[in-house]
């Protein structure tokens, strides 16, 4: 039993942990919930040894453990499976799980390693080529060599920190069920997910933190939805989307029969003014290629064929820049390494795609340049103290919007928002699609590219199927159903 | 506000202390022969570093500067020695080296070799050019009036002209927000609309420029057109961006850093031959510091 008590931290008088009390049972799976920035990562960072608390204290079955000391805490017991990997891709399957702790005296024992793994991945009902180097596998898998590694080191404790946030939905149930084996195992886990309908199907008892203050611990009987929503924000927010009233005007886009093989073949779709057209589909289906294709983002390996229109007159992008001139934007899934500007503030990374609206002969109006980040800011609820702070210090939901925002400043004729709300807390998530759906009713095109089915099926006017690269069905909100778009999909 | 200042420009400070551990430690540090000789003796290094910091904050190298240096610096040599008004001779090298970027930036743009490799091998063509322009001899007969560029006041404007039109370029044009965002992250940039190939083709012509502007200044130095001039000097416009703060990963940085720290290299050269260290232990001292401040640099993060 995980029991952490009176936990506080704070950093130069902002108070990020106020308190708070964990209780982790050998054999429960504990949800813990929260918005970004209420300090969930700061209380796994405490429970990992990654940051000392100011006050506090941790027991691990009735011993109490010291702060600050990864290798201590883990040795006792508690292993994190982290969101990205720390696994090493060209070593294999075995090595990895063994890395660091490698058996044998001089030389390493191979096989004994190989069969250790073996044992480990038999027990958590999972066949793998423990031979194989880790480079060639699927997300799912690496992340179960995470797992497999955790078993090893005999951990009591396991933390998930957003483990299914990049897994497609059949590898997540699969993972889903590791998880509860490995409690009924008699572990103790910990779980965070923004996704409530997992907490809901996997978690025996939640901790909601909000504002870094303990607002909810107790088992999960009885918990409803909107409860576990009121915790975590502290208000009613309405998770019902925007009710769109249809009014769709003449054709924006069109894409008839566009391929760039071998990713993206006869994909055919047409998006009008004020519409929301989503993109729907599995991981994989080739949406995001196809996204860009229409920008002129892949590499010109891809065959080409098919065409573009562009308000009725055909178009052909050779490059973002083009696209973006023309008034095609597209706003990436994945934030972290194609969408922000780590190093630069929130203003510049607002600003970098249209820079040169405030240039007054070719210098640069820093006064202009402010007022219109400030406002377009304003108009995505970005919430940042100062648009001056680096952009990595905010919050996921906050980086979505400021990423919003840049293609916003000059509101394009179609937008591409890929997987928009992925890693975004509820409340962010709500105003993102209030922004969406303002857009829209001004007039604007827009494209939404979605793997979850709810936003789907809440936001878009009309849906598209792709799969295997191909659009394969269109439906219209009210023919829509998750039944209906799941077996167009796979 | 003040400790973000100094946190920024941590160089300056160090720079300062520098110096100021020097006039107190000798007599011959703080007098304006001294200090004339080491504004002459580094100029070309700064402004060396000044092109070397577009590149490196856009995330890549450019290990040719040297190089250039000695093939402009011949260039304008031969062409003076054979007569040609002055002008057109400093322009032809300046050019020569921007002309040198130009086909570094073509490479690693359209052909996606990395910038080690291919302005390490422009380092090699670009040293071999110079020996074969001129048999491997030293062109000498240049007019005296070459000389004055290398003043101690001409050597200053330039400089100062060099870095104060690079700081409004990185600080005040589009183009220089460019060159940050392609360092930060080149994929975000080009899903941005930024034209990626271009800012780093034209990153390598600057870098170029000032090479060219460097092996001028060399040439105006020495008083004459040297195939060996400009040995290992990209090493040292290296050495002084990143302890100016630049990172190597491009993206973070900045022109005054590049500034300080070619400054504090040279100062630090000249504090050495004030105290009479041998040459050999010079190196060591010089390599010893490097690190220390690489070590500082990166601890402060």
């Amino acid at each position: 039993m995980l029991v952490g008590r009176g936990l506080a931290k704070s950093y130069g008088g902002v108070t990020v942990l106020r308190d708070v009390d964990l209780t982790v049972q050998a054999g429960e799976i504990r949800a813990l919930l929260g918005e970004n920035g209420a300090g969930k990562s700061t209380l796994i960072k405490i429970l990992t040894g990654a940051i000392v608390p100011d006050r506090g204290q941790l027991e691990l079955g009735g011993d109490r453990l010291p702060f600050g000391d990864p290798l201590l805490l883990r040795g006792a017991g508690i292993s994190v499976v982290y969101q990205e990997f720390t696994l090493v891709p060209d070593l294999t399957v075995a090595e990895n799980v063994f890395l660091g702790r490698e058996p044998g005296r001089v030389l390493v024992d191979r096989s004994s390693m190989q069969r250790t793994t073996e044992r480990v991945f038999a027990d958590l009902g999972i066949t793998i080529d423990v031979r194989a180097p880790v480079r060639g596998l699927s997300v799912a898998h690496q992340q179960l060599v995470e797992i497999a590694r955790a078993m090893v080191f005999e951990a009591k404790m396991m933390i998930f920190d957003e483990p299914t946030a990049s897994l497609p939905a059949p590898d997540t149930q699969r993972f889903l069920a590791v998880v509860r084996r490995l409690r009924d195992r008699g572990l103790g886990i910990l779980y965070t997910s923004h996704r409530l309908e997992e907490v809901f199907s996997i978690a025996d008892s939640l901790t909601v933190l909000r504002d870094g203050e303990l607002v909810a611990s107790r088992s999960m009987k009885g918990v409803v939805r909107s409860d576990v929503i009121r915790w975590m924000v502290g208000r009613e927010v309405s998770e019902e989307f925007p009710i769109r009233q249809p009014h769709a005007g003449e054709v924006v886009f069109e894409a008839r029969q566009f391929s760039r093989l071998p990713r993206v073949r006869d994909v055919s779709v047409t998006v009008r003014r004020g519409e929301i057209v989503a993109l729907a589909g599995l991981m994989g289906a080739g949406r995001t290629a196809t996204a860009l294709g229409f920008i002129g983002a892949l590499h010109p390996v891809h065959k080409r064929g098919g065409q573009l229109l562009l308000n009725g007159a055909p178009a052909k992008f050779e490059s973002p820049t083009t696209a973006l001139a023309e008034g095609v934007a597209y706003v990436t899934e994945d934030r972290k390494s194609r969408g922000i500007f780590p190093l630069m503030t929130a203003e510049a990374n607002i600003t970098i795609a249209h820079l040169r609206r405030f240039a007054r002969r070719r210098w640069l109006s820093r006064r202009l340049e402010r007022s219109a980040a400030d406002q377009v800011a304003r108009d995505c609820r970005v919430r940042a103290s100062s648009l001056a702070q680096p952009v990595a210090t905010l919050s996921g939901g906050n980086q979505q919007k400021t990423l919003l925002a840049r293609f916003l400043l000059q509101p394009p004729r179609l937008l591409i928002v890929d997987e928009p709300t992925r890693g975004v807390d509820v409340g962010a998530r709500a105003e993102i699609y209030a922004v969406l759906d303002r857009l829209s009713r001004e007039g604007m095109a827009i494209l939404l590219i979605s793997s979850d089915l709810t936003e789907v099926l809440g936001l878009a006017d009309r849906i598209v199927v792709m799969r295997r690269g191909q659009t394969v069905l269109e439906m219209s909100r009210d023919e829509a159903t998750a039944e209906r778009v799941m077996s167009a999909a796979t | 506000m003040i400790r973000r200042l100094i946190e920024r420009h941590a160089i300056f400070v160090v720079l300062l202390a520098e110096c100021v551990a020097l006039t107190l430690t000798t007599d011959a540090f703080l007098t304006s022969t001294n200090l004339s000789n080491v504004v002459r003796q580094n100029a070309f290094t700064a402004v060396l570093a000044a092109g070397m910091t577009f590149v490196i904050l856009s995330g890549a190298i450019d290990l040719s500067v040297g190089s250039i240096v000695g093939l402009a610096g011949v260039l304008c040599a031969d062409l003076m020695s054979r007569g040609v008004a002055g002008s057109l001779a400093v322009s032809v090298g300046v050019l020569s080296g921007a002309a040198i970027g130009a086909v570094n930036g073509f490479v690693v743009t359209k052909l996606r070799v990395p910038s080690f490799v291919v302005t390490l091998a422009m380092m090699l063509i670009a040293r071999g050019a110079a020996f074969k322009y001129t048999d491997a001899r030293t062109i000498t007969g240049l007019p005296e009036s070459f000389g004055v560029l290398s003043s101690g006041l001409a050597a200053s404007l330039i400089m100062a002209t060099v870095f104060a039109v690079s700081w409004v370029t990185l600080m005040r044009t589009a183009f220089g927000r460019h060159v940050y965002a392609v360092g930060g992250n080149a994929e975000a940039a080009s899903l941005s609309g930024v034209r990626v190939d271009r800012v780093q083709r034209r990153v390598f012509v600057i870098c170029g420029a000032c090479a060219g502007i460097a092996g001028v200044l060399v040439a105006s130095r020495l008083n004459a057109g040297y195939p060996r001039a400009g040995e290992f000097y990209e090493l040292d416009a290296i050495a002084a961006v990143v302890v100016g703060g630049t990172s190597l990963f491009g993206g973070r940085g900045s022109i005054w850093g590049a500034l300080g720290g070619a400054f504090f290299v040279g100062v630090l050269n000249n504090g050495l031959n004030l105290f009479r260290v041998s040459p050999y232990d010079q190196l060591m001292v010089k390599g010893a510091v490097l690190l220390l401040a690489a070590a500082l640099d990166r601890s402060r993060r």
